[in-house]
């Protein structure tokens, strides 16, 4: 058997060629997320050990502001502790060190880096070992005007030692560069910036109202005393509300956060991806290996005729896809690695920066890719294996069907219910707004899509097919035929094309609703005419760093009627970490139009807060009630709740009075500056104005409404984008898919081919034949994925219609037009080859053929 | 008991073996009381014009399809009790099959073929067995060729081959020279002829050539399905002189 099985696998090199891809390509996909994966864990790892790693202990403050991934910002701690931890025994030396915004300015006058990476100011320690910075060139900042900045920075924004430029802290501080500093011996910490200037320059710039400030207190140990040891010293001496923990503490505490946060939701989504892949890949298995089990019935049946068993067939089926599986997964493993560095290029293509390093290989990852593999290839056999060892006999010498051509009634009753079942769940689900249940009948209904499939193949081919015999003739005619002559194998076909496509046409639709619901957004709230901010991902929420007096400094411009700016930080708002805005009320309401629904933004008035009907509903808050706040610089307070609101689009779910954020928000940052236009005045022209006013402030944005809105959702289009390529190898694979079907059948069918020449068809004839048929194979999954995917989108948005995100649902027709049309082109691709090898038999040998 | 007599005599008997394709108006009735004794050590020929139920009675006796009543016996075996796993044992063990159309396998050479019931049994040859049916077939120096690379006749002495491999009780010829012509046909049935006589080999073959029918010892013809006599030491104008009857 062993012999039988390596013989023909060996004779049919072709079909093997294109299996073997099929899994090749989905392990490919799914070892090179893998290791893309591992690659970013190990260089987070060896980061944050670089970075926290020098100072032995760290002291911090125990009360955390926010909760998001990576390094969690913490309410300052008072200098005044330092001598006192100097004293303490086993402590060789301990350096204040004050951390905040920085965005430098390139010699182009833009700003440098940003966008998501941070971008960080600091004081510059001396002390080599108590800072992950080294000098490779120039000297420490002396001068309060002085400045150490990262290779990286330097590299990207062209400048050089001795140049001058600006720091926005967010004011515009005029800095004389005397010194690039490699972070360990790498350009930077990741992509982010780093600016070192001396200690009183922070004070006055970065620790805002509270000078006598620090962000943390490193300490260095003294030589016999070992860290845990002294943290749990210091500890013990410390204040209540201020921890001591080790810096390798400290690095795993942030490598844990980033993983559980970024680098978790990063990897599952990679994963996920992969497994789409994987899945299309053994769709395709599955195909190719049914067809040829049908073409070999014959040779089935004459092994059953000579005394093979049935067990003898289905382990013959089995080492075949087995062989398949192995040497798809070895080639897939192998071209994992060029993937993985081809998918850093695409998220540094869509500029998320990651951090460089070599590849990092698992054994546990490669065995995992490898076993997926070969399980998947072995599972898609398992059935055609199965199916062929029934052949009867007798079928040796007769002459049977090469495959059931017709659609049994039980798989079609069977399909129908499981897909009822599975669209009742859906919209059950989607109308309780319980996602469990859309959850599974989800799954069911793609389920019953691809179980349904051939029962649907007869009249949508038909109709799809309408058209096209009726425009092209005798060829067309013949396409639709052939592509209706074995519906289960066109099913069968336009299946692995039908869960690619859907999956991309749900992330069309989720992503248009999510593109409308913040577009919505914006057009509700935004009254303003201009808006001034820096950009970066999600709109003004995240894209901070402006000053606060820019606003002031705009409304004093002709033209402007009044410019008011929105402050974005974070705090402890009723025992929970928060990202809350901060704002003038009355300007703000000439600005945004919240709509208010209880209360009144007028009643915003020192010692009270704003909040989204949302999150009033979910804290149990009601007009009136006493919110307790902790402050960036530790200070509590109560703040009573005076208006709920309906519109948190722009300002997220908190708004607080600026009286009462700035004294004690530590650096006081604006995200935003509206601006609204005085009667008379054309907005081209304020619009020049205030961009000119901006120079020196690192050249941020000025976008009117249209243009904000365009940029609320362009975060989106990124996704989208990044989707797109995710899931183009999926449908490759599909294709590939399409395309071995079509040789198959061509092969299956050579002798009608030759008979079809020799009574006259052309050449070109015969190739437009085979061209058609994939064309109507490959819109017939197109549009299966399409209506498939569109529904599925439609339950998403419907079952999380009450998030702030996805209120609105948006079926964008042009796209989903370009989907089908998509599928089209790509089946006369897929029929290029099968269509040439159809044009190229030689009539009298197709004809004499078995 | 007369029992035990015709067993031990019989290769194969059929006792009012029945066949139906399809239900209801549409059955086809192949086979219609059909009741038959395949003497053992001899080389019997069913003959009978097209739709006669030849091929369907070979089948049924081969055990390669089952009937709708009646029963069919290889020695004393039922083959209607028996299970798919006995019945692909028998198969394997006891009968040897020849085709019309050769199914050769077309990726196995021609010695890879002839052994190939054996290795599905996982049996290791009989050397002096294989030697002597290569040599009376006559291929010693084509076996390393692929099917494709072989005669119709050759190819077709290569299936008699694997047919007597595996020192089957019977070997079972359908329409054997079917696709031949006349050279290799005397060739395919001049071996079937000498295992009969020098390997004593039980051969059951369908054809409706009265000159094929002439290798044979003794002819059955079959007419509608139904037992329609029988002629010993069968000439091949003796046999077409009988179909002649059998269609007027």
């Amino acid at each position: 058997m062993w012999t039988f099985t390596a013989r023909n696998l060996r004779a049919r090199k072709r079909r093997l060629v294109s299996t073997v891809l099929a899994v090749a390509l989905g392990v490919a996909f799914l070892a090179g997320t893998l290791l893309l994966s591992d690659t970013l864990r190990a260089n987070f790892r060896t980061l944050f050990n670089q970075a926290n790693g020098s100072a032995d202990v760290i002291i911090r403050s125990a009360t955390k502001l926010s909760d998001g991934s990576g390094t969690s910002q913490r309410t300052g701690i008072d200098a005044a502790l330092l001598p006192r931890v100097r004293a303490i025994a086993g402590v060789a030396d301990a350096q204040p060190y004050i951390e905040g915004y920085g965005q430098l300015v390139g010699r182009d006058g833009t700003a440098i880096g940003g966008g998501g990476p941070p971008t960080r100011a600091a004081n510059w320690i001396s002390n080599r070992a108590l800072n992950p910075y080294r000098l490779v060139s120039g000297r420490a900042p002396l001068a309060d005007d002085e400045a150490v900045i990262n290779r990286g920075a330097a590299k990207s924004g062209h400048l050089r030692l001795g140049d001058t430029t600006t720091l926005l802290t967010p004011r515009p501080v005029r800095i004389r560069i005397v010194g690039i500093a490699t972070f360990g011996t790498a350009d930077g910490f990741g992509p982010s910036t780093f600016t070192g200037v001396t200690l009183p320059a922070t004070q006055t710039e970065l620790t805002g109202s509270n000078p006598r400030q620090v962000t943390e207190l490193l300490v260095r140990a003294a030589p016999g005393t070992g860290p845990d040891q002294l943290a749990q010293r210091l500890q013990a001496q410390l204040p209540a509300g201020l921890q001591a923990i080790t810096g390798s503490q400290l690095a795993a505490e942030d490598y844990t956060s980033i993983n559980s946060g970024f680098l978790g939701f990063l990897s599952t989504g990679l994963t996920a991806f992969a497994v789409i892949a994987v899945l299309v890949a053994a769709f395709s298995i599955y195909n190719t290996f049914s067809i040829v089990a049908a073409q070999r019935t014959r040779e089935h049946a004459l092994l059953r005729a000579l005394g093979g068993s049935r067990r003898q067939l289905i382990s013959a089926g089995l080492i075949e896809a087995l062989a398949v599986g192995a040497a798809g997964s070895a080639i897939g493993w192998a071209g994992g690695i060029g993937i993985a560095a081809l998918l850093k290029g695409v998220f540094d293509g869509f500029g998320f920066a990651l951090p460089a390093g070599g590849l990092v290989f698992k054994a546990s990852s490669s065995l995992l890719a490898v076993l997926v593999g070969i399980t998947a290839a072995v599972l898609a056999g398992a059935l055609p294996a199965v199916r062929s060892s029934r052949t009867p006999p007798v079928a040796a010498l007769r002459d049977v069907a090469a495959e059931l051509p017709s659609v049994s009634r039980r798989r079609t009753g069977a399909g129908a219910l499981i897909l009822a079942a599975g669209v009742a769940a859906v919209i059950g689900g989607a109308a309780r707004l319980s996602q469990g249940a859309a959850m599974a009948g989800a799954v069911a209904t793609a389920a019953g899509f691809i179980v349904i499939g051939p029962a649907a193949a007869r009249p949508v081919v038909t109709v799809l097919g309408g058209p096209i015999a009726a425009l092209r003739g005798v060829s067309g005619r013949l396409a639709r035929d052939n592509a209706l002559r074995n519906p289960r194998r066109t099913a069968a076909t336009a299946s692995a094309l039908v869960i690619g496509v859907a999956v991309a046409a749900l992330f069309t639709v989720v992503g248009a609703s999510m593109k409308a619901t913040a577009a919505s957004g914006v057009d509700h709230t935004l009254t303003a005419d201009l808006v001034v901010d820096r950009g970066g991902y999600g709109g003004a929420s995240s894209g901070s760093g402006l000053s606060p007096r820019l606003a002031a400094d705009l409304g004093r411009l002709p033209g402007v009627r009044l410019a008011t700016g929105l402050a974005t930080g974070n705090a402890v708002l009723g025992g929970r970490a928060a990202t809350i805005t901060a704002a003038d009320p009355a300007g703000l309401g000439h600005a945004l139009d919240l709509g208010v629904t209880r209360g009144s933004l007028g009643g915003l008035t020192p010692g009270s807060l704003a909040v989204s009907r949302t999150a009033a509903a979910s804290r149990h808050w009601t007009i009136g009630s006493l919110v307790p706040v902790t402050y960036p610089d530790g200070t509590t307070a109560a703040l009573r709740v005076a208006a709920v609101f309906d519109h948190p689009d722009i300002t997220g779910d908190y708004l607080l009075d600026r009286a009462d954020w700035a004294p004690h928000a530590g650096q006081d940052l604006d995200s935003a500056v509206f601006i609204k236009v005085a009667a008379g005045h054309p907005i081209s022209t304020v619009r020049a104005a205030v961009t000119t006013a901006l120079a020196g402030y690192g050249q941020p944005r000025v976008q009117d409404q249209a243009q904000y809105r365009a940029s609320a959702t362009s975060g989106v289009n990124t996704i989208l984008g990044l989707v797109y390529v995710m899931l183009a190898l999926a449908i490759v694979i599909a294709l590939m898919g399409v395309a071995n079907t079509l040789g198959l059948s061509i092969h299956e069918r050579t002798r009608e081919l030759g008979l079809l020449r020799a009574v006259g068809q052309q050449r070109r004839q015969a190739r437009s034949m085979i061209r058609w048929e994939s064309v109507i194979i490959s819109v017939f999954g197109t549009a299966g994925g399409v209506v498939l995917g569109t529904f599925l989108g439609w339950a998403v948005v419907k079952s999380s219609s009450s998030s702030s995100t996805l209120g609105v649902f948006a079926a964008p027709p042009a796209q989903l037009v370009i989907f089908l049309v998509a599928g089209a082109l790509a089946g006369v691709l897929a029929a290029l080859r099968p269509a040439r090898q159809a044009a190229r038999l030689d009539v009298l040998t197709a004809t004499a053929a078995p | 008991m007369t029992t035990s007599l015709t067993t031990t005599a019989a290769a194969v008997r059929a006792e009012k073996a029945r066949k139906v394709y399809g239900s209801g108006e549409t059955a086809v009735t192949a086979l219609d009381d059909v009741t038959l004794i395949i003497p053992d050590g001899r080389f019997t020929a069913i003959m009978g014009p097209s739709g006669s139920g030849k091929s369907t009675l070979m089948h049924c006796l081969a055990g390669l399809d089952n009937l709708t009543s009646g029963q069919v016996f290889i020695g004393d075996l039922e083959l209607g009790r028996l299970s798919d796993r006995q019945l692909t044992q028998l198969r394997r063990d006891r009968v040897g099959f020849v085709f019309q159309a050769f199914n050769l396998l077309a990726t196995l050479s021609a010695l890879e073929n002839i052994t190939l019931p054996l290795t599905l049994a996982g049996a290791a040859p009989d050397r002096d067995w294989l030697e002597e049916v290569i040599g009376t077939v006559g291929l010693a120096g084509r076996l390393s060729h692929r099917p494709a690379e072989l005669s119709g006749g050759q190819q077709q002495r290569v299936a008699v081959a694997r047919a007597l491999a595996s020192q089957p009780d019977i070997v079972f010829a359908d329409e054997p020279t079917g696709n031949l012509d006349s050279r290799s046909s005397t060739e395919v049935l001049q071996l079937l002829r000498h295992a009969r006589e020098g390997l004593q080999q039980t051969i059951v073959m369908v054809t409706h050539d009265p000159v094929a029918a002439s290798y044979a010892d003794t002819a059955v013809f079959l007419a509608d399905g139904r037992l329609a006599g029988s002629l010993d030491q069968p000439t091949a104008s003796a046999v077409l002189d009988y179909l002649k009857t059998l269609e007027a």
